[in-house]
């Protein structure tokens, strides 16, 4: 138990003397500051240039072919539009493509009848609604000329078309539209910083094996403390620095929320429920412990450094498919589907795929209860296992030992 | 204290490297383990240091079963290798730690031995910053630090200058003068016969000579002389198949039985112009020679 806490201490030690560890830290909760802080900066910004305005927003220019029509259709289009400043022009075709290019207009619409115009704009934006909007804008005026020439007066025409329908919403279970953002992110996190570190305790021990500090170190130390210390001790570093980005995450957030009011992403990102961080925490330790002693085990098995990237290779695709696998029943909705359900339960791909089950959808307490068992008994039986082909595989120099050789040595052993 | 292997058997797949090794070593004395490469040196060591069981037969400590709780065990292995990139102070400290000592008692046993291996001013620098010469010393205090029962020394002397060799020297006889097991395994035999006053020569996974080194010189049978001669011809003719050539005007002598030396001493002192004669007696390196050649190039064939 000594040996191992020297070990864990000495490696951590490690990883905050790391300039590349602590830089990267650095920078991610330097970026979230900035992210964070911008609204309030931002605010600042418009504040000091309130009287203006006006005159910042884009210009909309709107051409109705009739006269009469004209002033309902500047109503509507400045109601539609309040982002835009509306501007009604008589100007001809080729000077309002002009006053677009030049860039004294955003974009424009030229309105022939009420039921057909043509939408000038210098860049067409993959977002741009604008023509949906004046699409209902114009079906609105349409519809209320037609009703009031067949005599139904003004008034009860716009009340008709205004109508509001009322609409509840009670979801039973999970609010997959809310619970969205957090998810997303939080499956990324478990998938970088489970790659990034398991990857770096593979190299740490092929380094170790490729300096022959391993010489020394098979002879002072039970391998087994060597795996669980290594393993435990970049566990807890991707552990901090998840903690670190989170928490100044929610911090700096908590800060600026007021200036943050309105944005729904941001809301919906940082309304994660604690019970949701908890199960994170599970399946971010349990699942990192299953790859990284996979790492451990197979960087132990490497004579050379540049051999790593090749050995590592099968795990590493291992863990991309199963990411591939989460993401797509995420991405489509489906958490639930058979394959999901059977990843929640096969300790390489549960830790993402019940995570998003639970996040994501209703998941009864025992089949969770279940997944995280059977994770934690892999977890074990594969540290054991890979601490045996550490000990085997740290006195195999020269050619990487074929898989079959490596297991009837470990078996002997 | 001695420490003795007794009987062990280890093999590896379908290879049997070591065979029914047995040999002593005992405390205040250095014991040479020798063995052409393959022998079976390194995983007798490792078998020691418990890096891996025997298939079968015992390690001991004065006839029980060694405890690595109780014996403390310091090994240079042959090949030399820390952590590149770190402090000097964190790795010696961190590998004496392992071993079972305290930090603060760490820091202190690691000071004294940079200073007494004059290394004090690197304490503070990255190891892959020094000489390899300087990065060998770094690594006998890995073995050192601990203070252990029983130092492993594997090659120590590869790769050191004469200066670093003699400061060396004299840290294995203040080691030895402690009343420490010294184990050497080394090819250059000068530095054994220097220092071991037993050894055990392993072949084929067995020691296949073991005892005090000085007994064993004493006990080869004292059957042939060597003569030096400015005018061997003569001798040459006189003796036939009997005498060989050596080297630096040098003749050997094979007699038929010990019992003869006396006379044919004397019948070469009174008959030929001789500058030297004596009896034969084998250095190490003979000795080795004699016992590995064989079987290791059978070994091979095989």
């Amino acid at each position: 138990m000594t040996q191992f806490r020297k070990i864990l201490k000495f490696e951590l030690k490690y990883y905050f003397k790391n300039k590349i560890f602590v830089g990267i830290t650095l920078f991610l909760v330097l970026a979230i500051a900035a992210v964070m802080f911008f609204p309030r900066a931002a605010g600042i910004f418009r504040d000091s240039r309130k009287s203006d305005t006006a005159s910042e927003l884009s210009v909309m220019l709107v051409k109705a072919d009739s006269p009469e029509q004209t002033p309902l259709i500047e109503d509507a289009f400045k109601e539609a539009f309040p982002e835009y400043h509306v501007q009604i022009t008589s100007k001809d075709a080729s000077s309002i493509r002009k006053s677009i290019t030049s860039g004294k207009a955003e974009c424009a619409f030229i309105i022939n009848g009420m039921t057909s115009y043509t939408y000038y704009v210098d860049n067409l934006s993959m977002y741009d609604q604008n023509t949906a909007i004046a699409d209902g804008v114009l079906q609105n005026i349409y519809r209320i000329n037609a009703m009031v020439s067949s005599g139904i007066p003004v008034e009860q025409a716009g009340s008709i078309m205004s109508v509001q329908i009322e609409n509840h919403v009670e979801s039973l279970g999970k609010d997959q539209m809310q619970n969205y953002w957090y998810t997303y992110i939080m499956i990324f996190a478990l998938y970088m910083v489970i790659l990034l570190y398991g990857q770096m305790v593979a190299s740490n021990v092929a380094s170790e094996k490729s300096s022959r500090a391993m010489e020394l170190l098979i002879t002072s130390a039970k391998p087994a403390a060597m795996m669980f210390g290594k393993v435990i001790a970049s566990c807890l570093a991707g552990l901090i620095q998840l903690i670190a980005v989170f928490g100044s995450a929610i911090l700096f957030y908590s800060l600026n929320k007021e200036y943050w009011g309105g944005n729904p992403i941001a809301a919906s990102i940082f309304d994660m429920p604690p019970g949701l961080l908890v199960y994170m925490l599970i399946f971010f330790v349990l699942g990192f412990f299953i790859y990284a002693f996979l790492y451990g085990a197979i960087g132990s098995t490497a004579s050379k450094l540049e051999d790593i990237n090749t050995s590592v290779m099968p795990v590493t695709l291992l863990f991309v498919i199963s990411f591939v696998v989460v993401m797509y029943s995420f991405a489509s909705g489906d958490v639930d589907n058979l394959l999901m359900k059977i990843c929640s339960y096969v300790p390489f791909t549960s830790s993402m795929a019940m995570f998003t089950r639970i996040a994501m959808s209703t998941v009864p307490w025992y089949a969770a209860a279940a997944s995280i068992a059977i994770l934690i008994g892999s977890a074990a039986g594969i540290g054991v296992l890979s601490a045996k082909i550490y000990r085997v595989g740290v006195l195999l120099y020269g050619t990487t030992p074929k898989f079959r050789s490596i297991i009837k040595a470990v078996w002997k052993a | 204290m001695i420490l003795e292997l007794q009987d062990i058997n280890k093999s590896f797949g379908r290879k049997q490297v070591l065979n029914g090794l047995s040999f002593q070593a005992e405390s205040g004395n250095a014991f040479g383990l020798l063995g052409r490469n393959g022998a079976g040196k390194t995983t007798s060591i490792r078998i020691l240091m418990n890096v891996f069981p025997a298939d079968s037969g015992q390690v001991l400590i004065d006839g029980r079963p060694i405890d690595y709780k109780k014996t403390q065990i310091g090994y240079l292995p042959e090949e030399r290798g820390l952590y590149p990139k770190k402090l000097i102070i964190d790795q010696l400290v961190y590998f004496a730690e392992l071993k079972g000592i305290g930090h603060k008692d760490a820091v202190k046993s690691v000071d004294y031995w940079l200073e007494r291996l004059g290394m004090s001013e690197y304490r503070n620098k990255r190891l892959d910053t020094l000489s390899k010469g300087n990065q060998q010393k770094i690594q006998l205090i890995t073995a050192l630090a601990h203070n252990p029962d029983i130092i492993i020394l594997d090659e120590p002397f590869s790769g050191l200058d004469p200066v670093n060799a003699m400061l060396l020297k004299d840290v294995v006889k203040e080691q030895i003068a402690q009343n420490k097991i010294v184990l050497f395994s080394s090819h250059q035999m000068n530095y054994i016969e220097e220092f071991c006053s037993n050894i055990a020569i392993l072949n084929s996974g067995r020691a296949v000579l073991h005892g005090n080194l000085h007994d064993i010189k004493r006990n080869y049978v004292r059957d042939r002389l060597i003569v030096r001669t400015e005018y061997p011809e003569k001798i040459i003719a006189d003796f036939g198949e009997n005498c060989t050539r050596g080297e630096n005007c040098t003749l050997f002598i094979q007699l038929t039985a010990p019992e003869e030396k006396k006379s044919i001493m004397k019948q070469l002192a009174a008959a030929y112009d001789i500058d030297e004669l004596s009896v034969f007696e084998p250095s190490l390196n003979d000795i080795f020679v004699e016992y590995t050649h064989d079987t290791a190039d059978k070994e091979d064939r095989s």
